[in-house]
């Protein structure tokens, strides 16, 4: 992103700068708060809290693994703790369920969670990236209208997104966008409130000193926000992209009156195919095509983990 | 009105390309059926929506009509499944007939067929329909009219029939279904005496069920001078709401919502051994009991038990119907004929035909379960006794009162009664609504 | 949306009569907007289209005019001026859906921002390591589709099956989730399980975003971790526990996946339970009315009581604030 042009003086301005924000942050990376000890007591009473929220979180996923190895009877008919078979019939009992999502998904179950990474993953970077702009715009700049576009948005909000489907099947339907990957991209990477946090964290964690030594070094405003600002809003965007990126994965409303091709569904129109027949109650099979959904998320979780630390440039001038 | 909603949505549509262009994102990846285009070079394309359960082990929609399109190359069909409510595929499907880009064929419940109707979404193709009137029953096919024009061809049937397990039956002395609702009264408390139960009261059902038990002596909708005449509270509704009140009064009943796991669960453990039960319901019992007096389950036509006099009522069947917009309605009926009357692969999803053109056989493992019995045929014997039941344009809304009503009554906040009720304020609202009109 | 504002703009810097905006100004009223284009034009095509298209079709209602008993299969949009607010305005079933979640966001919201905040302080305190672990843990519901964890706990609630409920009556607690005073707190739970985890990681961020130095300065000045967390770490959340109190009432009062996949165990959880259940309901016709009009109604109506709600919460906020 920053390497395009580096015989530039603003390039040369925003390495500088981007060196000192890493300098300050690789101080404070080990600066953990040593000195702070806890007595044994609050660290007994926190570690408890901790694990019994995380059995609280974590249970009904506990349950969902284990009734996504059960055929409908015994779903209702077994001990709902543990399989209902050994331990040795496991593999069958699992690929039974799984080829019962796969036969209810026509065979496209992995390309529908193709088609989720694609929708999820084009829509949330977009997403991100807008937001994060428009967040630090109205943060960082005057503008004609600005109080009116942040009203207008926040007001946005308060509309139920759900309802606007229909509309937006209208429009999408008129310029011949229907039943197309832009149809779901498109809406899904707009979020208000990807821009409120965006404005938000722009707001709260960028100095103003930064911006303007970076602007006295003759970086331009382009430079400046990829190189400086985008690194300093990282645990932000983090939180606005995984927002995005789950809102996107999770959503059914919106592909579900978008896309009528097979090979355009997302692979929760599956899932929710499943439930919106009353005569369906192969829910294992359910459970076990929810499970292998979230797996993308973990993973993309577990990948995100490093730009979490990225934010403790927020205080580089004042320190 | 409408053509002024038309340049509303060209204006907005306008507005929006625009905004596409400067967004930069204009026309990758379209990958877009042609469906506004059905005919290409001599070939008839059809397309077809339905929400069939193409479960594993079923014979796939796809593969059905990959049949059709092999042997007629000039009409090539393409199929595709709606993953949602019916509710929800009618929505989508009245906004696409609006802009003109719906399928040929679609699969509309008979409940929902008047509805659809009135909401300008068929087409009538009534010329096309006749030669193929013979090849299905009666009673389904006039479901498929409205106003003596028909507007597609039945798919399946929902005759309302009673499935009992036999043995636990004889275990309780009980050597026969009884066949009077006050026999069947008694029999049910001694059953719930022994902690069974040969009758269940299912809430979130009632719109179909209840609706379909009440008709069986006959209809509540009919037309009078082009107005509608509605009757809810018949002497059937009444006897329904009397025969189920004293099973929920002496606790002598189930009152599990049908698709709530506690019903599977009362078939599983025991619990329940009869119920009404449609036609279309026999492969779930199966699964939902996991081998559970497998080879002792019977099915029986219903007894006189709501002053039917031997008569029975619909839940639930679907027709195809024909869209508005279809260019080929001659060659998607010749198609659909040909669909609805493939019937042991239609039998594999679960449906009971309502085509006659031959006999619908008993797969084994229905039988199996069934103690040998054939109990396709006992679905038909339902089916021609069925009565003469119209359902009324909205009536998904009556439905929808009626369940969260009925709920009432099994908690015992409320009477079933009071579905009735209920069902005749909906109804005439519904009606006036839509701007129909309703004699009083 | 810039295309228009841009020459709007130098239009008006031109005009003599004005002071004349310095050339600093305008640069930053030109990159302001620049920034903002993209989302602006995005937001455009997918909110403020659909939206001024509700608004026009709540003064529409969908009926027929083709006579006969069934209309003559053609419903025609007629205009009925402020008829679907009036519906919507003096229906019982609505005020009564408006009730229901204002309830349910008194309650909730406040536990769930709570609860959040509270593990995010504990996460981010330092005392335990494997952070990683907890902050995954509770984020996982999070990644649930609604309609699924849903399903999954009424699976939990039900009487027959669940381990909890049988866990519970075996030590001789006898719970019903689906009784008609707990059915609202049974929804609540699912809500609070599901996006608990999500809020925590918005205070995390927010967290992180701290400079470290602030908690030198503390330190030497002798403060101990609780204090540190009340008088640094609180304080510096605060922007985001606002924003994520906001959201989180503008998403309870949409309640809508909970109470939906709820009615398979409850069937007399009715179709205009919720606000917004009673719009997608009417917009589907499953209530009559039905149809996009009053359908629109109920949503532009909910909208404005939410608007109301927000304000209002603003304000008192500020008013806290100022004090």
């Amino acid at each position: 992103m920053s390497t395009v042009n580096v015989d530039s003086k603003e390039a040369r301005a925003a390495a500088r700068a981007r060196k000192k924000a890493d300098k300050i942050r690789d101080q404070h990376a080990n600066d953990l708060p040593r000195s702070m000890q806890p007595s044994a007591l609050v660290k007994t009473v926190t570690v408890v809290v901790l694990v019994a929220a995380l059995i609280y979180f974590l249970f009904p996923i506990y349950w969902a693994i284990i009734a996504s190895t059960k055929t409908p009877s015994e779903m209702t008919g077994s001990n709902g703790l543990w399989f209902a078979v050994g331990i040795t019939d496991l593999p069958g009992a699992i690929a039974k369920n799984y080829s019962t999502l796969l036969g209810w998904t026509r065979g496209q179950f992995w390309r529908w969670v193709l088609n989720s990474l694609i929708y999820s993953g084009v829509s949330a970077l977009i997403g991100t990236l807008v937001a994060v702009m428009a967040g630090y715009a109205t943060a960082k700049f005057n503008f004609r209208g600005k109080n009116i576009a942040i009203g207008v948005i926040m007001g946005c909000m308060l509309m139920p997104a759900a309802l606007l489907t229909i509309p937006q099947y209208s429009i999408f339907h008129a310029v011949h966008l229907t039943n197309t990957m832009l149809s779901i991209i498109i809406p899904c990477c707009v979020s208000p409130f990807g821009f409120f946090l965006g404005r938000v964290y722009a707001q709260t964690s960028v100095p103003n000193e930064l911006l303007e030594a970076a602007r006295i070094d003759g970086a331009s405003e382009a430079r400046i926000f990829f190189t400086i600002v985008l690194r300093i809003l990282a645990p932000a965007m983090v939180t606005i992209f995984l927002f995005l990126f789950v809102a996107t994965w999770n959503n059914f409303l919106l592909p579900l009156m978008m896309v009528s091709s097979d090979t355009l569904k997302p692979v929760t129109l599956g899932l929710y195919g499943m439930v919106s027949l009353a005569t369906f109650t192969d829910r294992g099979a359910l459970m076990m095509g929810a499970l292998l959904g979230v797996l993308p998320v973990i993973v993309l979780f577990l990948g995100l983990q490093r730009y979490w630390q990225a934010g403790l440039a927020a205080g580089a001038v004042k320190g | 009105m409408v053509s002024f909603n038309k340049r509303l949505m060209a204006g907005l549509a306008a507005v929006a390309a625009l905004s596409m262009g400067l967004a930069g994102c204009g026309s990758q990846s379209n990958t877009g059926t042609s469906e506004g285009d059905s005919s290409d070079g001599g070939v008839v394309n059809i397309t077809y929506m339905h929400r069939l359960p193409d479960n594993d082990g079923m014979v796939l929609v796809n593969d059905i009509v990959a049949k059709w399109n092999k042997e007629h190359p000039d009409i090539q069909v393409k199929a595709t499944k709606f993953d949602g409510k019916a509710s929800e595929m009618i929505k989508k499907l009245e906004t696409d007939v609006k802009s003109g880009e719906a399928p040929d064929l679609a699969q509309v419940g008979y409940a929902e067929l008047p509805e659809v109707f009135t909401k300008g979404m068929l087409q009538d193709v009534t010329q096309y329909a006749e030669q193929y009137k013979n090849d299905f029953a009666s009673g389904p096919y006039s479901l498929v009219q409205v106003d003596g024009k028909a507007y597609g061809l039945p798919q399946d049937t929902g005759p309302l029939v009673y499935f009992y397990n036999k043995a636990e039956f004889e275990k309780l002395g009980i050597t026969e279904v009884p066949q009077s609702a006050s026999d069947f009264i008694a029999a049910a408390k001694k059953a719930a005496a022994a902690g069974k139960y040969i009758m269940s009261y299912q809430p979130d059902e009632a719109g179909n069920m209840i609706s379909g038990l009440a008709g069986a002596s006959g209809g509540w909708y009919k037309v009078k001078d082009n107005a509608w005449v509605v009757n809810t509270e018949t002497d059937g509704s009444k006897a329904v709401a009397d025969f189920y009140q004293q099973l929920l009064d002496a606790k002598a009943v189930t009152t599990n919502p049908r698709w709530d796991p506690t019903f599977d669960a009362s078939i599983k453990n025991g619990e329940l051994i009869g119920t009404v039960a449609a036609a279309w319901e026999a492969p779930l019992f199966m699964t939902s009991s996991g081998g559970t007096g497998s080879g002792e389950w019977q099915v029986a036509q219903l007894g006189d038990w709501f002053g039917n006099a031997g008569k029975t009522g619909p839940d639930g069947g679907s027709a195809v119907a024909v869209l508005k917009n279809s260019k080929h309605p001659k060659e998607a009926m010749e198609f659909l004929d040909w669909f609805n009357t493939q019937i042991s692969d239609l039998v594999s999803q679960g449906l009971v035909p309502a085509a006659t053109t031959e006999d619908a056989k008993t797969p084994d493992d229905w039988s199996t379960f069934f103690g040998g019995q054939d109990i396709m045929s006992e679905f038909k014997t339902a089916n021609n006794n069925m009565g003469d039941f119209t359902y009324m344009p909205g009536f998904s809304a009556v439905a929808a009162k009626m369940n969260e009503t009925a709920a009432k009554a099994s908690d015992g906040s409320g009477k079933v009664a009071d579905i009735f009720s209920e069902a005749q304020t909906t109804s005439v609202d519904t009606l006036k609504n839509l701007g129909l009109s309703v004699a009083e | 949306m810039t295309a228009t504002t841009q020459p709007a703009k130098t239009g008006v810097a031109k005009r003599a009569a004005k002071p004349k905006r310095s050339d600093a100004a305008r640069r930053e009223n030109r990159t302001g907007w620049a920034f903002m284009a993209p989302f602006a034009i995005l937001f455009a095509l997918v909110f403020i289209l659909p939206i001024v298209w509700a608004i026009y079709s709540s003064f529409f209602r969908q009926v027929t005019v083709g006579g006969g008993a069934y209309g003559g299969g053609e419903l025609v949009n007629k205009f009925v001026g402020l008829q679907n607010f009036q519906y919507v305005i003096t229906s019982g079933a609505f005020w009564a859906g408006v009730g229901r979640v204002v309830i349910y966001t008194l309650i909730q919201v406040p536990i769930m921002i709570i609860a959040a905040l509270a593990l995010a302080m504990l996460v981010d305190s330092y005392i335990v390591k494997h952070i990683t672990a907890f902050r995954l843990g509770y984020f996982l519901p999070y990644a649930i589709p609604g309609v699924v964890a849903s399903i999954i706990w009424v699976y939990l609630y039900n009487g027959q099956i669940s381990p909890i409920v049988k866990g519970l009556a075996a030590l001789g607690i006898k719970v019903n989730f689906f009784a008609d005073n707990v059915v609202l707190g049974s929804m609540a739970n699912i809500t609070t399980w599901t996006f608990t985890g999500y809020n925590m990681l918005i205070f995390l961020a927010a967290l992180q975003a701290i400079p470290h130095d602030l908690y030198e300065a503390a330190r030497i000045d002798g403060a101990n971790g609780f204090q540190i967390a009340m008088k640094i770490k609180l304080p510096n959340v605060r922007a985001a526990a606002l924003l994520a109190m906001l959201l989180s009432i503008v998403g309870t009062i949409q309640l809508f996946n909970e109470p939906q996949v709820m009615t398979i165990s409850d069937p007399s959880i009715s179709k205009s339970y919720t606000p917004m259940m009673m719009a997608l309901n009417t917009s589907q016709g499953t209530l009559t009315p039905g149809g996009d009009g009053p359908a629109s109604a109920v949503a532009i109506v909910m909208a404005l009581i939410a608007g109301v709600l927000a304000v209002a919460y603003t304000l008192v906020e500020r008013k806290v604030n100022a004090e």
